[in-house]
């Protein structure tokens, strides 16, 4: 069973003036997509495609339009609060900027137990600081930050501490939004190492959203490409950056800037 | 190598903050050669903007030059009266910002913001500034110029607005282009149309661009020669090939070795341990002493001069006596 599937999902956000006619903005118009068990779908597009509204749509941050969102089997829409509640412990996000996503006056020790309280998970004080500790060194973090804040870290480190944040819950399914496009380059390679490390050793079902081509292909075993709302393709990444087929692709492709390519 | 037409000799800016006096830049030099493209790479709080706004005494309050000298045509910018600086900046010395949608005014038309350019460093009329508008927003691509300069930044795209701060950046021909950042807000389709257009206009007019980027595949396809920057210090300065054949540095070959490829998928990506110094941490030796492979004892203690070999300059021991 795939892990998330998409069928002809539609997106259109309406806005009401105070004067004058509604106003429709289609902005996913049929999706179709299908991220397997196990694996990373990267999805790669330009800015003001879709893709971050795929994501709010697939957390249930925005209610879809029309057309349908399995998970695990599990049709999304029409789900009632608890039920929500169960699926968000299987399905967590890591957003762009750790900078905005981590609350200042949070210590790293609230910022990891706050999921755990949501969910009545290791109520024993003693049991959660273990298991937070651990928490941490999966991330590669010294487990004695826990009673620190996050203007004490650097971009980095904050992305872990946000990445620990979105394993606390043991999820199966990760929803990655750009999550190393805000850090230095220097550090990048960290960030997208510790993922891949994680995703294969908790077998994780990974949705990559990014706009680098070059970071897909590190991490994604999968590839959609979107453009105005709809996927133009999607196929295993070595076949969509070797041979790619869609016109669309193409031209992405041979803009990317790279230094091979400028020697 | 021909005759340099901007020169930063040992520029030092510290910004004062609450929490004391921060080095951004710390003892800064080079040249930018006429007629050609200096890409100055380097990572948030490297100090790359900081260098690049001095020059046109374009910082914010907080920040002081301390030291140093920018020589252009003979003229030390740091020390111009401030009309003497308006007569370079924008006519002689142009500059174009990372965020095009924030660089435009939203309530003046693009037009307006043209001409406004051009009337302020030229006595011309009116009609004839609007006749140049519109012949210089053609030039940098846009169709229906005429029409367009009756629009507002709005109803422009992201591509489009840095083409109309190319355009104005442009319209004075001036003799160098500082470009902070100005694809890093652009998407790659977009980013490939605007380096080609910087590029061909520089060739053009046979400009010097110092170009400001944290992307290291733009600064291998613009540059001629590439500055990089750590910590406020030019770590190491090359011909862009050599650099990137051959990088001296460990810093840039770290960074060099750790970015991802679009040609072919590795397993792991060898990256550099650690993370960049913070603004105003105390650094006794090289400033990447503590991050590098091949550090060694003295690396720690005393922070390396530049030994330079031909065109190459590189701030590391490693390279003493080579």
């Amino acid at each position: 069973m795939p892990a998330i599937q998409v069928k002809n999902l539609c997106k259109t956000y309406v806005r009401r003036p105070f004067l004058g006619a509604k106003v429709e903005k289609p902005v996913l118009t049929g999706i179709d997509l299908t991220l397997q068990s196990g694996q990373v779908l990267g999805l790669v597009g330009e800015s003001g495609c879709g893709k971050s509204t795929l994501c709010k749509v697939l957390l249930g941050i925005e209610p879809i339009t029309s057309g349908s969102v399995e998970i695990f089997g599990e049709n999304i829409s029409g789900l009632s609060r608890t039920s929500w509640k169960e699926l968000r412990r299987k399905m967590q996000v890591i957003y762009q900027d750790p900078y905005a996503s981590l609350d200042p006056r949070f210590s790293v020790y609230q910022l990891l137990s706050e999921p755990l309280q949501i969910h009545g998970l290791y109520p024993n004080k003693s049991e959660r600081k273990k298991y937070l500790r651990e928490l941490l060194t999966a991330v590669q973090l010294d487990p004695v930050i826990l009673d620190r804040y996050p203007h004490e870290f650097s971009g980095g480190q904050r992305q872990r501490i946000a990445i620990a944040r979105a394993l606390a819950l043991k999820p199966q399914i990760l929803i990655a939004d750009e999550p190393v496009s805000a850090l230095d380059v220097s550090v990048q390679a960290q960030i997208l190492n510790l993922l891949k490390t994680i995703q294969r050793e908790r077998k994780l079902s990974v949705l990559f959203v990014t706009h680098d081509f070059a970071v897909a292909r590190f991490l994604c075993d999968e590839i959609a490409v979107m453009q105005q709302g709809k996927i133009v393709e999607q196929g295993p990444a070595e076949q969509i950056f070797e041979h790619p087929q869609h016109g669309y692709t193409q031209k992405l492709l041979s803009a990317v800037p790279s230094v091979e390519a400028a020697l | 190598m021909q005759a340099p037409v901007l020169q930063v000799e040992g520029l030092q800016v510290h910004f004062r903050t609450d929490l004391g006096v921060i080095p951004a830049v710390r003892g800064l030099s080079y040249t930018l050669p006429k007629g050609k493209v200096v890409a100055v790479v380097g990572e948030s709080g490297s100090g790359k903007t900081v260098q690049a706004l001095s020059i046109l005494n374009l910082l914010p309050p907080s920040a002081r030059v301390e030291s140093g000298k920018i020589l252009y045509q003979g003229k030390n910018l740091l020390t111009l009266r401030p009309k003497a600086l308006r007569q370079i900046r924008g006519r002689k010395i142009a500059m174009i910002f990372q965020d095009p949608g924030a660089s435009l005014n939203p309530v003046l038309t693009i037009g307006e913001q043209l001409c406004e350019t051009l009337c302020a460093h030229q006595k011309i009329s009116k009609q004839t500034a609007r006749l140049r508008a519109a012949k210089l927003l053609s030039q940098v691509g846009i169709q229906e110029a005429e029409k367009r300069l009756n629009e507002y930044p709005f109803q422009f795209s992201g591509g489009m607005c840095q083409r109309v701060m190319i355009a104005m950046a442009l319209a004075l021909h001036p003799d160098i282009l500082i470009a902070d950042e100005p694809t890093t807000a652009l998407d790659v389709t977009v980013q490939a149309q605007i380096l080609k257009l910087i590029k061909d206009l520089q060739r053009q007019n046979a400009m010097s661009v110092l170009f400001i980027t944290h992307n290291l595949a733009v600064a291998a396809q613009v540059a001629d020669e590439v500055l990089v920057l750590y910590a406020g210090q030019c770590m190491e300065q090359a011909p862009a090939v050599d650099l990137f054949k051959n990088p001296l540095h460990p810093y840039t070959q770290g960074l060099l070795n750790s970015l991802a490829s679009v040609r072919q998928k590795v397993e792991k990506l060898p990256a550099i341990a650690g993370n960049p110094p913070r603004p105003g941490e105390v650094l006794l030796g090289c400033p990447f002493a503590l991050r590098c492979p091949k550090a060694l004892k003295k690396c720690f203690e005393s922070c390396p001069p530049i030994y330079e070999n031909g065109a190459r300059r590189t701030r590391c021991f490693l390279q003493e006596g080579k």
